[in-house]
């Protein structure tokens, strides 16, 4: 099967998976306690103007009613129309999108440009003491809260030395890449620590195995060894490490953006959950499960460029 | 080999650093400011959110104003009004002003922005319906008359949801009107960056001469408290509200900044369920209110900066001065207990907003206070939008919660957390007192004065000697600024005048 034959078919199976994502944001909400009308009217209204504000809202129908209204603003693109800031909600995650999929790239370039020379190094001088730090960066790494990293890494870099600021998102592509440089480096620490491991390991496997050995009999350089033997070989699972991670990431970053000040979809989401806006938490839910499957086609499709013996079927 | 990476990252972020068009310094002034949250929209009837109220007290007008301490109001758009002697009849005079867009503001924009805000769609209609008839008497002269007198509609009219809109430009659309407002604040928005920050440039037409000083005054939005005060420190900012109230003091010692803590229109309670045994009795209602050391929470978690509360209202316009908090007395507490016939005490359970930090050490002080008099109390901390849900429903003791008010005038507040029925079943205490309900109807009739501050004090008093709360304390709003910043202060209403600012 095609590139692209296979990528339609993927995107035509994400169908049920979104009706899926749609059904239970929709259902969850409904069942958590506490509504919009109330928490906008607060100290200032009484029964009749909270039931006026719900029928306004629409929060008065019956239950099938709002799903069904719901799934026809989907699929007309507007997604609803939000409650706190009275616009459609897709308008509202088209503006917050940009930031949060620069720091999901960001942290992923980042990640591999940290890891995959990392593993190698660890992989060839296995036990040595690059090897032994390597690995006690990686705890670190993992074990350290990124939030709390977040706030270091600003008082030493952005307040102390002054090399970055300490928070925003700038303007231009220049001014992104040196705005989320620290937050999308905090994020890629933990990426880097869980690929750099599952590589440094593959890595060991693939070194040991009869073909490199035969590779390295036939008199090859071990620069050609290593490259076109060893790393195309161990990449294979790194890949879906990297990209089941990613998916984590999109889901994660929402601590980062509120330290770092970054006016992503994290922030937006945080605050529609506090204040109830149904519509929009909605919209954000498929926002995200849009991009966690796009990611995931990604990543397959990035296993069958590395790996020739998967097809695409 | 990692150094060697590292080295290569920084290097990158260096080189694009260089490569920056750096922003090139001009002779505007610029003052920036750091918030908490973003604001939602800029449509005056829409709006509950405090972030959107405080940017549109900057883009629109309202005829009257709160005065900067908050007792009175003051002219805004109006210069000058009469109140008929029945009460019935308001009679507002514009002066001089216009709208950013250099159009003057007339009598048929008041007419138009008030009915609007009066209007079913509106979140504020209530404040506004006492009004029943809108004329125009001239292009600078409105009239509203009222079935009956209500004494709260001046505070009501100082309130920002009355904002003085351009009646043509909002009829003709009005989603593109309040993405690009046009009013006669002191500013105009220049450009709204989503989450990340709102610009304001300096409206040229404005009418009170000479303000604001600075050109553009930046909000910006930064979530995390830390990050805002360290972009405060790193001079990114020149000003920053709600800063942690344990980091105050350590900020205070620090060259270049100064932090500042406002009193604002708040007070912070736990709600008693009156319909609940044991808090039915009156006794055991004050026992509470004497086993909590409220002055020693406030100098332990809040750092002394907040006053103690006596009643359910903040310190506002009438507060009754005579009454004295609640004696910190555990001995009075435990004799009141066994009078109620509980010498043993009891157990009982509070509920309190998850995630709140303060508020967890205040239910932890409350919790330990109440043990040493045998009442056993169990916390639940449950997620802070279903907190209000929960405690309407009746279904709770005990909770830790606090209301702010959106006016200058007691009469809101004491109608929420003192009246019943009302808006709320007295805050959902279920406490009702046919005098204070009887003096609540009075108090809305009758003109502002002495004889009106004396239904509120008796209020006040009753309320404090019924307990239906154990009044805790007014908690203060904080704010830092760095010292090339003049004029800068949190006002009692939680707003601030950038109109004010000066940069030196």
């Amino acid at each position: 099967m095609g590139f692209l034959a296979y990528t339609f078919r993927r995107l035509i199976e994400m169908v049920p998976v979104l009706i899926g994502i749609t059904l239970a944001a929709f259902l969850l909400l409904r069942v958590m306690p506490g509504d919009p009308a109330t928490l906008i009217l607060g100290t200032r209204g009484d029964e009749k103007d909270i039931a006026a504000l719900q029928a306004q809202l629409g929060l008065d129908r019956p239950l099938w009613e709002q799903y069904f209204r719901f799934v026809l603003d989907v699929v007309r693109g507007s997604f609803g129309q939000s409650i706190a800031y009275g616009r459609p909600v897709a308008e509202l995650i088209l503006q917050r999108l940009p930031a949060s999929l620069w720091l999901v790239a960001y942290s992923t370039v980042l990640a591999i440009v940290m890891a995959v020379p990392a593993a190698i190094l660890a992989a060839l001088r296995r036990g040595g003491a690059v090897d032994l730090m390597l690995r006690g960066l990686l705890v670190f790494a993992l074990a350290t809260p990124s939030f709390w990293l977040g706030i270091l890494l600003i008082l030493a870099l952005g307040l102390k030395l002054g090399l970055f600021p300490v928070s925003g998102y700038g303007e231009g592509v220049g001014s992104h890449l040196w705005h989320l440089f620290l937050p999308s480096l905090v994020i890629a620490l933990t990426t880097a620590a869980i690929v750099m491991r599952n590589l440094r390991s593959s890595l060991l496997a693939v070194l040991n195995a009869d073909f490199i050995d035969s590779a390295r009999a036939k008199g090859l350089s071990s620069r050609r060894v290593l490259l076109r033997h060893v790393l195309p070989n161990a990449l294979i699972s790194a890949v879906s490490v990297l990209g089941v991670h990613t998916s984590w990431i999109i889901g994660g970053t929402v601590v980062i953006e509120a330290v770092f000040g970054v006016p992503g979809l994290g922030n937006l989401l945080i605050a529609s959950i506090f204040g109830r806006d149904y519509p929009l938490v909605q919209g954000l839910t498929v926002a995200f499960a849009i991009l966690v499957v796009l990611v995931n086609l990604a990543t397959d499709l990035a296993y069958a460029a590395i790996d020739p013996r998967v097809s695409l079927d | 080999m990692i150094r060697g990476i590292f080295v290569f990252a920084f290097a990158l972020a260096t080189l694009v650093t260089v490569a920056l068009p750096l922003s090139i310094a001009d002779a505007q002034t610029k003052f920036r400011l750091g918030i908490d949250n973003d604001a939602l929209s800029m449509d005056p009837i829409a709006s509950s959110d405090n972030p959107s109220i405080w940017v549109q007290l900057l883009l629109y007008d309202t005829l009257v104003r709160p005065s900067v301490d908050a007792l009175k109001v003051e002219p805004g758009l109006a210069e000058r009004w009469s109140i008929s002697p029945d009460g019935r009849e308001y009679t507002f005079v514009l002066s001089e002003a216009k709208f950013a867009s250099g159009r003057p503001v007339t009598a048929e924009d008041v007419v138009f922005s008030l009915q609007r805000a009066a209007s079913d769609k509106s979140r504020w209609g209530r404040f506004f319906r006492p009004i029943k008839r809108f004329q125009v008497l001239d292009d600078r002269t409105v009239k509203f008359g009222l079935d009956q007198p209500f004494t709260p509609m001046m505070a009501n009219l100082a309130l920002f949801s009355s904002a003085v809109l351009p009646k043509a430009e909002v009829q003709k659309d009005e989603s593109a009107f309040f993405a690009a407002p046009n009013g006669s604040g002191p500013f105009v928005l220049k450009r709204w960056a989503k989450g990340e920050r709102i610009v304001l440039a300096k409206n040229p037409h404005y009418w009170q001469k000479g303000k604001p000083y600075v050109d553009e005054a930046e909000i910006q939005v930064i979530a995390e408290d830390n990050s805002r005060v360290i972009k405060l420190q790193a001079g990114e900012l020149d000003a920053v509200i709600k800063i942690p109230i344990n980091q105050v003091r350590a900020l205070q010692g620090r060259p270049g900044i100064s932090t500042g803590i406002a009193d604002i229109f708040r007070v912070d309670f736990v709600q008693l369920n009156t319909r609940k045994k044991p808090l039915d009795d009156v006794r055991v209602r004050k026992a509470l209110n004497h086993a909590v050391n409220r002055e020693a929470i406030v100098q332990g978690i809040l750092f002394g900066t907040a006053k103690l509360a006596v009643s359910a209202v903040p310190i506002m316009t009438y507060h009754n001065e005579n009454l004295k908090p609640y004696a910190f007395d555990p001995g009075l507490a435990k004799k009141l207990l066994a009078e109620a016939g509980y010498p043993n005490g009891f157990s009982i359970t509070m509920l309190l907003s998850a995630g709140d930090v303060t508020w967890r050490q205040v239910a932890a002080a409350i919790q330990d206070d109440l043990r040493k008099v045998g009442i056993n109390l169990t916390l639940r901390q449950i997620e802070g939008g279903t907190l209000f849900t929960t405690t309407k429903s009746g279904n709770y003791e005990m909770a830790l919660s606090y209301a702010s008010s959106d006016t200058i005038d007691p009469d809101q507040l004491i109608g929420f957390t003192s009246i019943n029925p009302e808006r709320a079943n007295a805050f959902h205490t279920e406490w009702k007192s046919a005098r204070v309900n009887e003096l609540y109807e009075l108090e809305r009739k009758t003109p502002d004065g002495e004889g009106r501050g004396k239904m509120f004090k008796e209020m006040n008093a009753i309320v404090h000697a019924e307990a239906p709360y154990i009044f805790l304390y007014h908690q203060n709003a904080t704010f830092a600024v760095r010292s090339n910043v003049e004029g800068f202060r949190i006002l009692p209403t939680s707003n601030w005048r950038l109109e004010e600012v000066r940069l030196k």
